[in-house]
């Protein structure tokens, strides 16, 4: 009897489970639709067409680097001069400077943002590679940065060859855990390396003495300076940060190409530069 | 040093606290249901149903919710709280779904068959008769799936940028970024952690107490 | 998604399989974390377990304290404590150091839940009567109470090995060199992630399911006892204890 009750259980469960599959399979072929559908009217091509349509440029920023963008929490609003050099895109694109919609990215996710169509372009600190560009287009650097370092006044070093066999402190997934490796071979001089998350947590760092020196660019650290600590007056490895947008999208990427030779000519960038300290 | 303890930071911190929340809630919801659909067919059916069901659990439980999260951010094509919410309902459905098989098994044999000897059909018998039990035995490993959730909403922040509680602690220490700011704020981000959960423990005990006596 | 401009691109693979030794480190370096938290929690969840079943009211106390404490707060945030905190403090620990430390103690707690709960499934009564035979508490507890709440402890503490494996991952986060990490770092300077991630997810499957089919073995095996050794009339309690939790 007991088993009766199992094997007509199993019929029941059976037929609730055709229902949820059948759920599961609608709710699958409603997500994937994003494909392009070939509905460029206008005189723009196909990817640019999409964006003016939807009327929003969907953007990917960083919300934790103070000066390029940072949800500020007095106001709750993302700033910074990439957000600014995004306004200036909408407003020549869409004719607003508040039509963006701002995205929060990390290093993790600004490709995969790209890959899946959720934000258009990403302006995050993103440095511009050799490797980088096999997976997606960059424009022209819009922002140009060199690798220093934020020390301990007290410690008094004065030139990267007194930081020979001290740690530094890097961020994860930026680029500079190996133009170090690089730099230090070049003067025959050894790093130990110690990798953190986030700049808050590599400026913890310093100050509790965890590692000797702070590197990262030098427009972050200039965020982090404080009484106690200084920058050395040193700096390698130019670093171009570029806009970056899916490698697909190659009509996109010239326009932004072509927007970011605009502003610098014509003195825009240099003002949005200057707003946020940067220069 | 500037002031840690504003309103605004207040404000700051809170919407963070219902991001977290309102990600838990929602995928507590829905693990809760599909759990329960997944514990039914690993126990009670046989064939395909108990085969992808049991794949499904072992699947998802064995790699870390660090990675799912990641992963599913990836392959669906989500707004990241969208992608909050589906990646801990997957992994948390899956660990639901062990403890209602657990609790399924806990609830004796001979229980089916009295409650069919009294005329109920076999879906009546699991909903009136057996999943109220098992339920009651399973709160404890229940509720303390629902804190792990709540604990491992905190991964969202770093790999997804959900600015969720600990998120919004993080972009703080962007500002207050002096060591003592800094350490502040972990205890403050621990503490609200804290009361939240052990809030929720202490609701649990009381509710079993409730329905056990 | 495969094509030559997908995240899982060909190129991609071939640059992974190329760098497989990166990979197969973060490996062994997961599993030295995973043992050796495995037995600093293994020690704290024993002797809390204990104490919390001791009626001695103020190592009840630390007990519960250490307990709810550690349940109750995220995994992660301790981690940033030992990471972040602690140099504060004078205190500087490796990041291997923090992971053993910091994943050990908080499975600690939730092992010495297991080992509560087991204790606490054997009858009060068979304490009283070891104690009438001249046992004192210690020797009760090893020699009678233990042996017997082991076969109803060991599925859910072989789970805690699962979950404790699984939660080295946080290490990622402070950059611990573990398979999280080195399928995030290797990924995030090439972009590579598709790849990256699968094999990361194999890996910690390779090792976590094995675990966790013991596991239910050894459940199963409780279950099937008769109520007198723990099975059925034990179910109520293990129920407590079973699965899930990380």
């Amino acid at each position: 009897m007991e088993r009766k009750g199992r094997l007509e259980m199993r019929k029941t469960v059976s037929v609730l489970l055709m229902l949820v599959m059948l759920f599961a399979l609608v709710g699958c072929s409603g997500g994937s639709n994003g494909g392009p559908s070939g509905e460029s009217e206008g005189d723009l091509p196909a990817d640019l067409q999409a964006i003016v349509d939807r009327g929003v440029l969907r953007v990917g920023t960083k919300v934790d680097v103070p000066g390029f963008g940072y949800q500020n929490p007095d106001t709750n609003e993302v700033e910074g001069m990439e957000i600014d050099i995004a306004k200036a895109l909408a407003k020549k694109l869409l004719g607003d400077e508040s039509k963006i919609e701002t995205q929060a990215v990390t290093a993790q996710t600004r490709g995969p943002l790209l890959d899946n169509n959720e934000v258009d372009i990403v302006i995050a600190t993103f440095t511009i590679t050799e490797e980088r560009k096999l997976s997606y287009n960059f424009t022209q650097p819009y922002y140009t940065d060199e690798i220093g370092f934020l020390v301990k006044k007290a410690a008094g070093y004065k030139d990267i060859k007194d930081l020979d066999g001290k740690t530094i402190g890097v961020a994860q997934s930026a680029t500079t855990k190996a133009a170090l490796e690089e730099k230090a071979k070049e003067l025959g001089i050894s790093f130990n390396f110690s990798e953190y998350a986030s700049y808050p947590e590599l400026n913890a760092a310093l100050a509790s003495g965890r590692i000797d020196a702070f590197s990262v660019d030098k427009s972050i650290l200039l965020g982090y300076v404080n009484e106690t600590s200084e920058i050395l007056d040193y700096g390698f490895k130019p670093q171009e940060y570029g806009i970056a947008c899916k490698l697909d999208n190659k009509d996109l990427a010239k326009y932004l190409d072509d927007f970011i030779g605009e502003i610098k000519a014509d003195g825009t960038l240099d003002s949005i530069m200057e707003k946020w300290n940067l220069k | 040093m500037k002031d840690i303890f504003t309103t605004a930071n207040m404000l700051f911190v809170l919407e963070g606290l219902k991001m977290t929340l309102y990600i838990s809630f929602v995928s507590i919801l829905l693990s809760t249901l599909f759990g329960t659909i997944l514990g039914v067919l690993r126990s009670l059916t046989g064939g395909i149903f108990r085969l992808l069901a049991a794949a499904y659990i072992e699947i998802v439980r064995n790699i870390p919710n660090l990675l799912w999260i990641y992963v599913i951010f990836v392959v669906f094509r989500l707004k990241s709280v969208e992608a909050g919410v589906v990646s801990f309902t997957i992994f948390t459905s899956a660990a639901l779904g062990e403890i209602v098989r657990g609790g399924l098994n806990s609830v004796g044999a001979g229980q089916w068959e009295a409650a069919r000897s009294q005329g109920f059909n076999t879906f009546q018998v699991l909903r009136y008769v057996i999943l109220p039990q098992a339920f009651r035995n399973m709160i404890p490993a229940i509720v303390s799936q629902f804190v792990t959730v709540i604990k491992d909403t905190s991964f969202l922040w770093s790999v997804i940028a959900i600015q969720e509680l600990t998120g919004k602690v993080t972009i703080l220490m962007g500002r207050y970024f002096q060591v003592g700011q800094v350490f502040t704020l972990y205890l403050i981000l621990a503490l609200i952690y804290f009361v939240v959960n052990y809030t929720l423990s202490l609701l649990s005990r009381r509710l079993q107490q409730k329905l056990t006596y | 998604m495969f094509s030559s401009t997908g995240p899982f691109a060909w190129f991609k693979w071939q640059a992974l399989f190329a760098d497989w030794q990166i990979f197969a480190q973060g490996f062994a370096y997961t599993l030295v974390v995973a043992f050796s938290a495995l037995a600093l929690a293994l020690l704290i969840g024993i002797i809390l377990g204990i104490a919390s079943c001791s009626n001695i009211k103020p190592l009840e106390l630390f007990s519960r304290i250490y307990v709810e404490f550690f349940q109750n707060t995220p995994l992660l945030i301790q981690i940033f404590f030992l990471y972040n905190g602690l140099p504060y403090a004078g205190i500087v620990l490796s990041v291997t150091t923090i992971g053993i430390i910091g994943v050990g103690m908080y499975h600690g707690a939730y092992i010495a839940e297991v080992v509560r709960s087991g204790i606490g499934s054997i009858a009060k009564g068979q304490l009283e009567a070891a104690y009438s035979q001249g046992f004192t508490y210690w020797q009760a507890m090893t020699h009678i109470i233990l042996p017997q709440a082991k076969t109803i402890i060991l599925p859910p503490l072989t789970m805690q090995a699962v979950n404790l494996i699984k939660n080295t991952s946080v290490l990622a986060v402070i950059s611990g060199a573990d398979i999280m990490f080195t399928a995030k770092s290797w990924s995030s300077s090439n972009i590579y992630y598709g790849p990256a991630y699968v094999v990361a997810g194999l890996l910690y499957f390779i090792l976590c399911y094995p675990l966790a089919n013991l596991a239910k073995r050894l459940e199963d095996k409780v279950n099937a006892l008769p109520a007198e050794a723990g099975g059925k009339k034990s179910r109520l309690a293990k129920q407590d204890v079973t699965v899930g939790n990380s």
